[in-house]
């Protein structure tokens, strides 16, 4: 089955992003396809690389990462929802004199246009944090 | 939107459904829900918005949240019409809640109970909440 996955809630404060995780692991595990993980809302916290939890805790963003860079997985942060909250994709950054590197490594900034090709190519469009 | 370029030309159509069962204001959650519901429209998916719970007090008239600094949703959700989206519906029961009548509504929605929503749901590809 081809599955997408939408996470609405910050990492850490919030349950979503490890219930995502985990359910992306099974799903992958079973021989489901994991279309994309689209990040939205506080989701967006998700992608920011200068996150470090202490060194005996899950690393949420560290792990989202390995999971684009091990298995694939397409991770995309939404590019409204970021820059409403000051997470600015690298060339947005340099324009405006911001932090260039402020997303983590394996996630893609995009539009809301990813998340609807996402929901109409899925068979099934599962939401985290709503 | 400069990645639409790269999705496929005929897309399938899909019935979404997207609750709204909380205020639009209060947080950019309800700001960046409607921004979904646009772009199901603009995509050309079969979009029903459903108006539940403490979310029917989003299609009140007469609503001034510029006074606290916040965003007027009024102009978007007047804009459904012109993205095709005319499968507006509010629950009576909740309604009923609130002491609220059809005339005090800004738009145009359908008021149906709960029974007949939920009958119409079952209809639905994909469900959307925030």
């Amino acid at each position: 089955m081809k599955i997408s996955i939408q996470i609405n809630a910050s990492p850490y404060q919030h349950q979503a992003a490890d219930t995502a995780w985990h359910f992306i692991q099974a799903a992958l595990e079973a021989g489901h396809e994991v279309y994309r993980v689209f990040f939205y809302h506080d989701g967006i916290f998700n992608a920011c690389r200068d996150s470090r939890p202490p060194g005996d805790e899950r690393d949420i963003v560290k792990r989202w990462s390995a999971l684009q860079s091990e298995k694939g997985v397409d991770l995309v942060v939404c590019v409204s929802s970021a820059q409403r909250r000051g997470l600015l994709e690298k060339s947005v950054a340099k324009k405006v004199g911001g932090y260039i590197h402020a997303v983590a490594d394996g996630f893609r900034i995009a539009g809301l246009g990813l998340l609807m090709e996402s929901v109409i190519e899925s068979d099934r469009h599962l939401t985290f944090g709503a | 939107m400069n990645l639409i370029g790269t999705l496929p030309l005929v897309l399938d159509v899909k019935t979404l459904f997207f609750i709204i069962n909380k205020g639009l204001q209060g947080n950019v959650c309800g700001q960046e829900f409607l921004d979904i519901i646009l772009m199901a429209a603009a995509f050309d998916q079969k979009v029903v918005v459903l108006f539940e719970g403490d979310g029917v007090n989003a299609l009140l008239k007469n609503q001034q949240p510029e006074c606290l600094n916040l965003k007027n949703m009024m102009p978007v959700l007047d804009t459904l019409p012109v993205y095709d989206i005319n499968d507006v519906i509010v629950e009576k029961e909740s309604m009923e809640v609130y002491g609220l009548t059809e005339n005090e509504l800004a738009i145009k929605a359908a008021v149906v109970s709960r029974s007949d929503i939920k009958k119409q749901l079952r209809s639905a590809d994909h469900l959307f909440g925030f």
